[in-house]
């Protein structure tokens, strides 16, 4: 079943659930599969998470859209206005799970996405896409 | 018609096989999805060879989208068998390098979490090697050579002891000539 | 608290957490189970996730925690009815939580924690000798 854009602001640890919840529904709502959805629920729970420790004020945003070209998909946005990643390769390695900082936990997104894309400069602000595609 | 070996496949037409109707492309997805199950399913059978302990022979290369389906049905077996031992058996796996232990350990690691220990069978020499040199750390997957002595390590492990019942070391089929309840 | 109803039953503290956790109530439940363990001398932790539909790495390494903190508080603890979708996704976060014995439910569960314990009971690093020195009582030993 088709779903409509949703976008919501991420102001406080409470938006973690929340955007968890958006994320089920929509996944749910899109025929995604127990296991899938749990895997696009965990992976939106730890961006939201990212911006709630170090995205400045703790703010930022989640647009969750469906992906309609050929097969069906989801789509997720989570954008914040800082700090910043300065280096993406080094926290997209395996190894970073264990540091501090924004983006502890990407690797581990990446691997239960399909694709994952970081769009990231210092004093910028940080855009994560996630997809994935319904087998 | 093009040159393909007999694989028993049906040769490249670019047509769906005649099923005698003309299904609608929801239909039609909801087909594939349907034999991909099947397919899954005959693929990676998860049997319950006794109580709490489950088999799962696996036939064929292990990819990915393979292991995710398998561990799929077999923690789901888990839960409904609340089955405690694993034995996986990987004599029919062709290929065992560095990405299939790495999708072997994710099964072991999986059914872990919901408290059942696996253990991998069919394990080769040249197996055994291979990983060894690959430096592929099995620490912690307990194996066996063979199948049946997986089961003995399961059986000791719940316990359990197989013995037999024959009071005398005549042939059975004598024996049941004769009457004796064997 | 209201999302993590916890039980004594006898020597046994059984958790049931019933809703998705803010990080918050996590740490909350880490530090009231690791404060009914200090309390009550209780000797064994049945956590219940079975209602849980997702744990990422923050409850995961939370789990990891509350699991080490029970042993050097002298129990044991067993995390039972871990999705199989969500075992599935927290393996592939690459969080094993190898640290943590688990059940497939919690009547497997009950009858782990009693080996664990009585195992805890029978090796030197029993619960007396675990016991941060200093703490409480009046006895003599228990």
């Amino acid at each position: 079943m088709p779903i409509t854009e949703v976008r919501h602001l991420i102001q406080g640890e409470d938006d973690i659930v929340a955007s968890r919840q958006r994320a089920r529904e929509a996944a749910r709502q899109l025929g995604f599969g127990a296991v899938d959805q749990s895997r696009i629920v965990t992976a939106v729970s730890e961006l939201a998470r990212n911006i709630v420790r170090y995205a400045v004020d703790g703010r930022g945003e989640v647009a969750i859209r469906e992906l309609a070209a050929g097969r069906t998909g989801i789509e997720i946005v989570v954008s914040d206005a800082g700090p910043g990643i300065s280096d993406v390769d080094q926290a997209l390695q395996d190894g970073y799970t264990s540091g501090r900082g924004m983006g502890i936990g990407l690797p581990g997104t990446r691997r239960l996405m399909d694709e994952m894309s970081i769009d990231s400069a210092v004093g910028r602000g940080t855009i994560v896409t996630i997809r994935k595609w319904r087998r | 018609m093009t040159n393909r070996p007999d694989t028993g496949h049906r040769p490249d037409t670019g047509h769906r096989p005649d099923t005698g109707h003309r299904p609608d492309t929801g239909h039609m997805t909801e087909t594939i999805d349907q034999q991909r199950q099947t397919i899954s399913e005959l693929q990676t059978p998860v049997i319950q060879v006794w109580d709490r302990i489950l088999a799962l022979p696996i036939v064929g290369s292990l990819d990915t989208v393979r292991t995710q389906e398998m561990n799929e049905a077999l923690l789901q077996k888990i839960v409904d068998t609340g089955a405690e031992i694993v034995i996986l058996d990987i004599t029919a796996v062709p290929i065992v390098d560095t990405a299939v232990a790495k999708h072997l350990l994710e099964t072991v690691a999986a059914a872990r979490l919901l408290g059942a220990e696996v253990m991998m069978v069919g394990l080769s020499t040249r197996t055994a090697i291979t990983l060894v040199h690959l430096g592929v750390d099995l620490a912690g997957v307990i194996t066996r050579t063979t199948m049946a002595k997986g089961l003995e390590l399961a059986f000791g492990r719940l316990g359990l002891e197989v013995v037999s019942r024959r009071r005398s070391s005549r042939p059975i089929a004598e024996m049941l000539l004769d009457g004796e309840s064997v | 608290m209201a999302r993590v109803p916890v039980l004594q039953i006898g020597k046994t503290l059984v958790a049931t957490v019933l809703e998705d956790l803010h990080d918050r109530d996590a740490l909350t439940l880490q530090t009231e189970l690791l404060g009914l363990l200090e309390r009550t001398g209780v000797t064994g932790v049945l956590l219940d996730l079975s209602v849980v539909e997702i744990i990422d790495s923050f409850l995961g390494r939370l789990l990891n925690d509350i699991a080490v903190g029970a042993r050097l508080l002298g129990a044991q603890m067993v995390v039972v009815g871990i999705q199989p979708a969500v075992a599935i996704t927290l393996v592939e976060l690459g969080l094993e939580l190898k640290g943590v014995r688990t059940a497939v439910n919690a009547d497997r569960g009950i009858v782990l924690l009693r080996q664990l314990v009585s195992i805890a009971d029978r090796s030197t690093n029993g619960r007396a000798s675990t016991r941060p020195p200093g703490l409480r009582t009046s006895h003599a030993d228990h």
